[in-house]
């Protein structure tokens, strides 16, 4: 067994140690010329120069051509209008009015957003600490629940948006359920409560197996001896959980809503497959309103959509910083500990 | 208050048997010590005591009353864990509060508690610290404290001092002896060291794989080990074990064979050994004394620990068998050297070959 072992590695060794001496010597030469620093940069290259093309371009691209206007698509056919797309989509009588905004749609959209961040950052806060707190008890067939929980974590946003489409519509699945049961079915992606309330439960749905996933890594990081410390302490269990499995959950909660946060404002892909934005504009938000001005509708405006975008950006940006700074402060908890 | 009755006390993990036919009295103000080898159950039983754990059967008394099926926070007593298990996120005041609030204490006498104890065991300057800032004896400290201020009816220790240097271990050990003195509650202290186990206790209970082996007082277990496993895990080094035949009866007792063909007379009951069979000699090594050249048994010295007050030697008989001996003030030997050993008659111990002591003082 071994022997084959052996024999196997030394099989896989030969290229590897081939492919190391055809790039030793200009790797030497290299280091002769920059020193050992410079081997820095060599390693760093590759990803550099995807990080450059996929990122960094795009990027700066997409902050040109917010300041240029007209419908053509490619940046040199296209006017420099400097900061007028932003004006135009920061200039409202009202801001708590999006009717009285220039570009309502975009308010509209602000407005959904913030509505549904909200909403669904608290709830999946919840639904992942209870979720975990279950999946953390002695259950028979533990493994499998948390496999079950996880798995809608590995569907790609379209599939999940086709599934609950297939279950929601007008002859989905919990129609025909409720017929069969005797009551009346409802037309739930047309109804704008329910349109709103299924974008938020399925985006859960979707992602509460990855948040408590975290969690339940908290929930493990707890020594149980804290626990039987408690209840020597004679300690009621809702106290327990508020006094002792709540505060040392803290760090990881915070990331958990931190890292629900920024998705949530980038929410997109399974509520348009599962809504279009609909009824009306009800469930469009920011991404979808970027998408649709940009390349979707009749008269495309990527200059209009690439401002909006560099202002949702903008705040994408200040929720990372807080997510950093929420991590710096974990690990030098862990240090101080 | 404060006394612990256990009767035929076991406990299962699945098919695993951990513990086996506990019976044992723990007396009211009484400092009773677990000891035995990793492994054997200690911590186990002080669970059940605690009530952290059910027992498979038997039942648990305190003061009189069957608590076998009362929840650990209504027995009335307190735990200190090996861990400490301080609440990491609550300063040492909060720590010390938390089981008081949940008995709906009133504040003046949660804070007067408090006050009492962090004088009692000078961590008052500590109160506003989290137990992260604190070094490990003052965790220790604070365990402590947190099961005084909740005044039980005994104290459950688990190897409370496990975790603290060589040096800090032998000064708190000192200093709970002291507590116990002052506070005259019952204690019951988990430990795998047999020194700890005999500088603390009042009685010490030896277990071995989830039996009770003896109980009894440390000098007891020290003169009149009930059996081989106790003889040799109780004082330190441990004693030398020696195997022999008996050849017949002489003055007193019996005499035996060993040591290739040396008879040694030992004391033991009429009737407990007969001709042939077989025993196993018991000799503690500070019972080893240095006698002149054809006096004593000789032995070959292949380690020698000069400590100073004593010197420990490790040796060997003509036939193999491991000797240590522990002679006292300064000996000049080396490695290689041959001396002879003498025992005492009163001082040998005979163990059958069930390992039951039948012979010795
Ligand atoms: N929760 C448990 N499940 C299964 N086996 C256990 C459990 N707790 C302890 N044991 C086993 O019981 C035996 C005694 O453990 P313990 O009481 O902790 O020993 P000690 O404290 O004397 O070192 C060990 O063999 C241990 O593996
Ligand atoms: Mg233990």
């Amino acid at each position: 067994m071994a022997g084959v072992l052996g024999r196997a590695a030394g099989v896989l060794a030969a290229p590897v140690a081939w492919a190391a001496a055809l790039v030793d010597r200009p790797m030497r030469a290299w280091q002769n010329a920059t020193g050992t620093n410079g081997m820095a940069a060599v390693f760093l290259a590759p990803n550099m120069l995807i990080f450059g093309v996929f990122v960094l371009f795009p990027l700066v691209i997409n902050i040109a051509y917010s300041m240029t206007g007209g419908t053509a698509l490619f940046l040199p056919d296209r006017t420099f209008v400097g900061a007028a797309q932003y004006e135009r989509l920061l200039s409202c009588a009202d801001y708590t009015d999006p009717k009285t905004c220039e570009e309502d749609q975009f308010w509209i959209a602000v407005r959904n957003t913030g509505v549904f961040v909200v909403f669904q950052v608290a709830l999946m806060t919840v639904v992942a600490v209870v979720t975990a707190l279950i999946l953390n008890r002695e259950i028979r067939g533990r493994s499998f629940w948390r496999a079950v929980f996880f798995f809608p974590v590995l569907l790609s946003p379209v599939v999940v948006g086709l599934i609950w489409r297939w279950i929601l519509q007008r002859d989905g699945l919990l129609n025909a359920a409720l017929f069969q049961l005797g009551f009346t079915p409802h037309v739930w992606l047309t109804d704008r409560f329910w349109a709103f309330a299924a974008a938020i439960g399925v985006s859960i749905w979707a992602h509460v197996g990855f948040y408590a996933l975290i969690v339940l890594a908290g929930l493990q990081a707890i020594p149980k001896d804290l626990y039987e410390a408690a209840e020597m302490d004679g300690t009621k269990p809702g106290r327990v959980f508020w006094r002792i499995t709540l505060p040392l959950l803290m760090p990881n909660l915070l990331v958990v809503i931190v890292l629900a946060l920024i998705r949530a404002v980038q929410i997109f892909d399974e509520v348009f497959v599962l809504t279009g934005g609909g009824p009306g504009t009800s469930t469009m938000f920011l991404t979808q309103y970027i998408y649709e001005v940009g390349f979707a509708s009749l008269l495309k405006n990527p200059g209009l959509a690439s401002a909006a975008s560099i202002l949702m950006g903008g705040v994408l940006v200040v929720l990372t910083l807080v997510q950093l700074a929420v991590a710096r402060r974990n690990e030098a908890k862990g240090k101080r500990q | 208050m404060g006394q612990i009755t256990l009767s035929g006390i076991s406990k299962n993990f699945g098919a695993v048997q951990v513990l086996e036919g506990i019976d044992l009295d723990i007396r009211k103000g009484e400092l009773v010590v677990f000891v035995g080898p990793s492994g054997c159950g200690k911590s186990t039983l002080l669970r059940l005591i605690a009530g952290l754990d059910k027992p498979t059967g038997g039942t648990i008394a305190i003061d009189g009353r069957d608590v076998t099926p009362v929840p650990a926070a209504d027995r009335g007593l307190a735990m200190v864990f090996q861990s400490y298990a301080l609440y990491p996120h609550m300063s040492v005041r909060q720590n010390m509060a938390f089981g008081l609030e949940n008995a709906h204490l009133p504040r003046p006498e949660i804070d007067a508690r408090i006050a009492e104890a962090s004088r009692m065991l000078e961590i008052a300057k500590l109160l506003d610290r989290r137990p992260g800032q604190l070094s490990g004896g003052q965790r220790q400290r604070v365990a402590i404290g947190r099961a005084i201020v909740r005044n039980p009816t005994a104290f459950l220790l688990d190897e409370p001092l496990s975790n603290l240097d060589a040096e800090l271990r032998v000064s708190m050990r000192a200093e709970l002896a002291a507590l116990h003195q002052r506070l005259g509650t019952t204690m019951v202290y988990v430990t795998h060291d047999q020194v700890e186990a005999m500088t603390l206790a009042d009685r010490i209970v030896v277990l071995r794989a989830g039996r009770i082996e003896q109980v009894d007082t440390p000098l007891a277990l020290f003169n009149a080990p009930a059996n081989v496993f106790v003889a040799g895990f109780i004082g330190a080094p441990n004693m030398n074990f020696i195997q022999g035949v008996v050849r017949g009866p002489v003055e007193g007792g019996v005499a035996v064979t060993a040591f290739d063909g040396r008879v040694v007379p030992v004391d033991a009951a009429a009737g407990a050994l007969a001709p042939g069979d077989a025993v196993t000699l018991g000799v503690r090594p500070h019972h080893l004394r240095r006698v002149g050249p054809d006096e004593g048994l000789p032995v070959t010295v292949h380690l020698v620990e000069a400590l100073g007050a004593e010197t420990v030697v490790h040796g060997r008989t003509a036939e193999g068998q491991r000797i240590l001996a522990v002679l006292a003030g300064q000996e000049p030997l080396a490695s290689g050297d041959v001396i002879a050993l003498a025992f005492e008659r009163r001082q040998t111990h005979a163990f059958d070959k069930d390992g039951l002591r039948v012979a010795g003082n």
